[in-house]
C-alpha cells in the first residue's frame, strides 16, 4: 500500500469521473422486479440519467420524474409533485413498487419525503440521495439499505439454504449472475439485492416492457431476512448488510471487499466449503481456477512491464487493482471518485480522490489507463493504452456482459489488459 | 445592475406562429409523466460548442457529471477543445449551507490560470439558483480581474424545457457578447449561422459551398464557433437560423437592435440544401450571387445524382414508415424521398401545426400522418407492405415482429447526414439496414417454442 490522499483540495472538478447519488439509486431500483424509479427533482435530473443509461446499456430505460419547477420548488413541500407523480404513473402502468429518491434540488428545498410517503397509499420505498454528497456507489447503497429497512419483514426464522447477496454498484449484470451461480454451485439458493442480472442484462423480450422486466421480486425482498447469511461485496454495501441483521438477530453477515483475482475468489470458495459442509468443490470451479492460474502466467510478462492508472468507484478500483497486482501489473495511480475506507486497502503506489485532470497531471507515471468512456480522449491525447471499465461506456456495446470477477472473469480481465498493453507497445508505446 | 432574462417574455415569443392560437405558450411539465431535457441542457446544447471558451457548471454533480462529452460537436479550433472538457464546481453540503460564491470564484481563477480561455460561460443550476448565489456579481468581478468576458447563463433546469434553455443561452450571448467587438473587415455577404451546432461536422458539409459563393460566415451560434467572432455578430447582413426554432427570440431581437433580417432553413437532404442555399442568396439580394448560386446548385445536384446512382436500384420501390418527432417528421421524410424511397407514413404526434402541414405536403394525399404512431405503425406496415421502419429504439420490437428492416433515428449521431454529401451517408446507412438479415434472423423461433 502506498500513499493515500483522502481529500482533493481543488475548488472544482475538471473532467469528472464521479457520478451522482441519484443515478446510483435509480440503478438499484432497476434491479427490483416491476419497480418504477421516480426521481424527485427537475426534469433534467431524470432526463440526463435516462439518456446516460440508455446509451450505456443500449436499452430503453423506464424512469420517471416528479418534474419540480421553479414555482413548485418554492411553493410546494414535495407533496404536490410526488402525489401527482404517483397518480400519473399508476394511471398508466401498475408497478409492483415505486422507488422514490431525491436530488440536490429537493434536498436543498428540504422536502420531507418520508412524511409524504406515509400519506401515499401505494407500495413505495423512499430514500434521500442529494447529489451534493456521495456518488454513484453510495446512491446505490443507500437505495439498497432503504429497500431493506422499509420492505423486509422481521423474523427469527432461518432458512439454511438461502443466501442473500448484496453486490456493489459497479458489478455488471453478468457479474452478479456469475457470483450468484458460484454460490449456488455449493448447494445454496441465492438472491441478489439489487439484481441487475435479469433486468439490465440486455435480453430480447417479447415486447417493450414499460417497467423493469426482471430483478429480485418485491416478495423475495420482503422475505429476505430468513437467509442463512448475507454476503456483501464492496465496502459500500456493509451498512445494507447491517440493516438486514436488524431484521433478524440470527442472520450472519459475511463480507468481501471485492471478488476479483485468485486470492479473493479462493477466500470465497473456502468460505462456501465451510458453510456448505462440503468436502469437494464443484467441478467447473476447479477447472476455472486452473485456467485463471494459467492466465496469470500467460499475462504476467506483459503486465509486469506495464504501469497502470485505474480510476473509478472505490469498490470497483479495489478489485481491479488487486487482480492486476496479483499477476504483476504495476498499479502506479488509483483515482477514486470519493473517499472510502476501501482506499487504504488498494494495492497501488498512489491512491487519491480526484478526477481525470489529476490523471492527466500524473501522465508520466503510467502506460495504460483503466477507466470509463471519458478516458478515451485522455488516452489519445497522452498516447496511452486503454481498457474501458465502469459507467459510462458509450463507445462499446456489450457492457452488460463484461465479466471480471471470480476465477473465470479474472482470466478474461487479465488477458484483455495484457493484450491492450502489448498492442500499445507494438504500436509505438507512447511515442507520439 | 445586470439584466436577467425575463422568462415569461421568452415564453411568449411574438415571432412564434403558434402563440397566436395557444393560450399558454409553453406548459409546465406533468409530474410522473414527462420526458425530455431541462433548461440547463438546452443552454448547454446551444453554448458548449464554443471550443475556445470554458464552460463552468455551478451546481451539484448530476448536471455536468452525466452530460459532459456527450455531443459530437466538431471544431477546427487548434487549441485545446474545451467543449469536450467538463468543468463543475461540484458543490458540497457546506456550499449549500454557506453559499457557493467563493468556490465559484476559486474555480474561475483555477480555470484562467491553467487553461486561459477566451471567455468563461458560468451556468446556474437549480441548487445554486435556489440558494441564491449571485452569478452576475461573481462574473462581473472576474471579468474585471481577467479582462475576458465572463458570461452568466441563467438557465437552471427547473425553469423549463430544453427549448427555453436554448433561448436563455441565446439571451446570455446577446446581452454579454454580441456587439462587444468590431470585425476587422466586413463584406456585403456576411452571415451568422444561428442554431447550427456542427454535430458530427454537419456544417462542414455545406460551409465550403457558401465560401465558394463568396458568402462569409461571420460568426456562428455556436457550431465550430469562436468567442471573438460571435462578439462581432452585430455586423452581419443576415441571420440564418438552421433547424432551431428556439433561437427565434434572439434573431428577432437582433433585427430590432441591429436591423439584421433573418431566415430559417435546414440543410437536410437535397431539396432542403438547394433551397437553403438559394434562400440565403436571395435574402442577400445580389443578382449575380443568385445566378452563381443557381449554377452551383445545378452542379452539386448533378454530382450528387451521379454518386447516388448505385443506390437507386436498392431503393427502387422501397417503402418506409417514419416514427419520430418535431421537424424530423418532414425533414427526414424529404431526405428519404430524395433517395427514391416512398414514405408511406410519418408520425406527427409530437410535431407543431406548421410541421404537420409541411409533413402533409411532402407525403402527398396517400401518405398517412400518424397521430398515435405506437398503435398505428404495425397496422400500416401490414397494409402498405413497408420495407423499412425508421424510429426510436422502442419501436425495434415492431420491426422484428414484422420482420422488416429497422433504423434508429434517435441514435446518437456518429456521422453527418447534412448537406449534399450527408445524403450519401444516409443512403449508405439505409442500404446497409435494408440488406441486413439480422431483423429476420433474430425473429427465428427457438427450437423449444411452439
Amino acid at each position: 500500500m502506498g500513499e493515500v490522499k483522502h481529500k482533493n483540495l481543488k475548488p472544482l472538478q475538471v473532467n469528472p469521473i464521479k457520478l451522482s447519488q441519484p443515478m446510483g439509486a435509480a440503478l438499484a431500483f432497476f434491479g427490483v422486479g416491476g419497480c418504477m424509479p421516480l426521481m424527485h427533482g427537475a426534469i433534467g435530473c431524470t432526463s440526463f440519467t435516462k439518456v446516460f443509461l440508455t446509451r450505456h446499456f443500449a436499452e430503453p430505460i423506464a424512469i420517471q420524474t416528479t418534474a419540480v419547477t421553479d414555482v413548485t420548488a418554492i411553493l410546494d413541500g414535495g407533496d404536490y409533485n410526488i402525489v401527482e407523480s404517483v397518480k400519473n404513473i399508476t394511471g398508466k402502468v401498475t408497478p409492483e413498487l415505486i422507488g422514490l429518491f431525491t436530488t440536490g434540488l429537493t434536498e436543498t428545498k428540504g422536502d420531507d419525503i418520508r412524511g409524504v410517503a406515509a400519506r401515499i397509499d401505494f407500495p413505495l420505498v423512499h430514500v434521500n440521495t442529494p447529489d451534493y454528497e456521495g456518488a454513484l456507489e453510495s446512491g446505490w447503497a443507500l437505495a439498497t439499505k432503504a429497500l431493506i429497512d422499509q420492505l423486509v419483514e422481521p423474523t427469527e426464522a432461518i432458512d439454511d439454504e438461502k443466501v442473500l447477496l448484496l453486490p456493489h454498484v459497479s458489478l455488471t449484470p453478468v457479474e452478479v449472475e456469475k457470483i450468484r451461480e458460484f454460490i449456488a454451485a455449493f448447494g445454496f439458493e441465492v438472491l441478489a439485492l439489487p439484481d441487475l442480472s435479469t433486468s439490465l442484462d440486455g435480453h430480447l423480450g417479447e415486447k417493450q416492457a414499460a417497467l423493469s422486466s426482471g430483478g429480485i421480486s418485491v416478495e423475495e425482498i420482503r422475505a429476505a431476512a430468513s437467509a442463512n447469511f448475507v454476503l456483501s461485496v464492496g465496502a459500500s454495501m456493509r451498512p445494507s448488510a447491517e440493516a438486514l441483521r436488524k431484521k433478524n438477530p440470527f442472520i450472519r453477515h459475511l463480507h468481501f471487499d471485492h471478488l476479483q483475482g485468485l486470492e479473493a475468489t479462493d477466500a470465497l470458495a473456502a468460505l462456501l466449503l465451510k458453510e456448505s459442509g462440503r468436502q469437494e468443490p464443484p467441478q467447473g470451479l476447479v477447472r476455472w481456477r486452473k485456467r485463471l492460474q494459467d492466465a496469470m502466467l500467460d499475462s504476467h510478462f506483459s503486465l509486469g512491464q506495464t504501469r497502470f492508472l485505474v480510476a473509478g468507484e472505490p469498490d470497483q478500483i479495489a478489485g481491479l487493482c488487486s487482480s492486476l497486482r496479483e499477476a504483476g501489473g504495476r498499479v502506479r495511480v488509483a483515482i477514486s471518485t470519493v473517499d472510502s475506507p476501501q482506499l487504504e486497502q488498494i494495492p497501488a503506489e498512489k491512491v487519491l480522490v480526484g478526477d481525470l485532470e489529476d490523471a492527466e497531471n500524473l501522465h508520466d507515471e503510467y502506460d495504460l489507463i483503466i477507466t470509463n468512456f471519458h478516458g478515451e480522449t485522455l488516452s489519445h491525447r497522452l498516447h496511452k493504452a486503454l481498457v474501458l471499465r465502469g459507467y459510462p461506456n458509450w463507445e462499446q456495446v456489450g457492457n452488460q456482459l463484461k465479466n471480471d470477477v471470480l476465477y473465470e472473469g479474472g482470466a478474461y480481465f487479465l488477458f484483455e489488459a495484457a493484450n491492450a498493453a502489448t498492442r500499445w507497445r507494438v504500436e509505438g508505446g507512447g511515442e507520439s | 445592475m445586470a439584466k436577467k432574462p425575463k422568462i415569461k417574455e421568452l415564453l411568449d415569443e411574438s415571432a412564434c406562429a403558434h402563440n397566436k392560437t395557444k393560450k399558454n405558450a409553453c406548459n409546465a411539465p406533468v409530474p410522473g409523466a414527462t420526458t425530455g431535457g431541462c433548461a440547463f441542457e438546452g443552454a448547454q446544447i446551444s453554448l458548449f460548442p464554443y471550443a475556445d471558451a470554458a464552460h463552468l457548471v455551478h451546481g451539484p454533480l448530476t448536471c455536468l457529471g452525466s452530460s459532459w462529452e456527450t455531443r459530437a460537436t466538431e471544431t477546427s479550433f487548434v487549441g485545446r477543445d474545451l467543449t469536450q472538457m467538463g468543468f463543475t464546481t461540484a458543490i458540497s453540503m457546506s456550499d449549500v449551507v454557506f453559499g457557493g460564491e467563493q468556490k465559484l470564484l476559486g474555480a474561475i481563477d483555477y480555470i484562467m490560470e491553467r487553461y486561459a480561455p477566451q471567455a468563461i460561460f458560468v451556468y446556474a443550476t437549480c441548487v445554486t439558483a435556489l440558494i441564491g448565489d449571485d452569478l452576475d456579481a461573481v462574473c462581473r468581478h472576474a471579468a474585471r480581474k481577467y479582462g475576458v468576458p465572463m458570461v452568466p447563463v441563467h438557465a437552471p433546469g427547473f425553469v423549463g424545457s430544453k427549448n427555453l434553455g436554448s433561448r436563455l443561452g441565446g439571451e446570455a450571448v446577446l446581452e454579454r457578447l454580441i456587439g462587444t467587438l468590431e470585425p476587422e473587415t466586413t463584406t456585403p455577404f456576411d452571415i451568422n449561422l444561428i442554431g447550427e451546432y456542427n454535430v458530427t461536422g454537419d456544417m462542414w458539409r455545406y460551409a465550403p459551398l457558401l465560401e465558394e459563393l463568396g458568402i462569409r460566415v461571420l460568426s456562428t451560434l455556436s457550431g465550430d464557433g469562436r468567442v471573438a467572432r460571435i462578439r462581432t455578430a452585430h455586423r452581419a447582413r443576415l441571420n440564418v437560423i438552421v433547424c432551431a426554432k428556439s433561437l427565434i427570440s434572439l434573431t428577432r431581437k437582433m433585427e430590432e437592435r441591429y436591423g439584421i433580417p433573418s431566415i430559417s432553413l435546414s440543410f437536410y437532404g437535397r431539396r432542403d440544401t438547394s433551397s437553403g442555399l438559394l434562400a440565403i442568396a436571395e435574402a442577400l439580394g445580389d443578382a449575380d450571387l443568385i445566378e452563381r448560386t443557381r449554377n452551383l446548385i445545378a452542379r452539386e445536384e448533378a454530382r450528387l445524382e451521379q454518386r447516388l446512382a448505385p443506390y437507386r436500384a436498392v431503393f427502387e420501390g422501397k417503402k418506409a414508415v417514419l416514427n419520430t418527432g418535431g421537424n424530423k417528421s418532414w425533414s427526414i421524410a424529404s431526405a428519404l424521398q430524395d433517395l427514391g424511397i416512398e414514405v408511406v407514413a410519418t408520425a406527427v404526434k409530437k410535431a407543431t401545426e406548421a410541421d404537420r402541414e409541411k409533413a402533409g405536403q411532402y407525403l402527398g394525399e396517400n401518405g398517412v400522418l400518424m397521430m398515435n404512431p405506437g398503435a398505428e405503425q404495425a397496422r400500416i406496415i401490414d397494409e402498405t407492405g413497408a420495407d423499412l421502419l425508421l424510429a426510436g429504439g422502442r419501436s425495434l420490437y415492431t420491426a422484428i415482429k414484422k420482420r422488416i428492416a429497422f433504423a434508429d433515428v434517435n441514435q446518437e449521431k456518429k456521422k453527418s447526414y447534412g448537406g449534399y454529401d450527408g445524403l450519401l451517408n444516409l443512403a449508405e446507412d439505409l442500404k446497409n439496414a435494408l440488406e441486413n438479415p439480422v431483423f429476420r434472423n433474430v425473429a427465428r423461433r427457438a427450437p423449444w417454442e411452439k
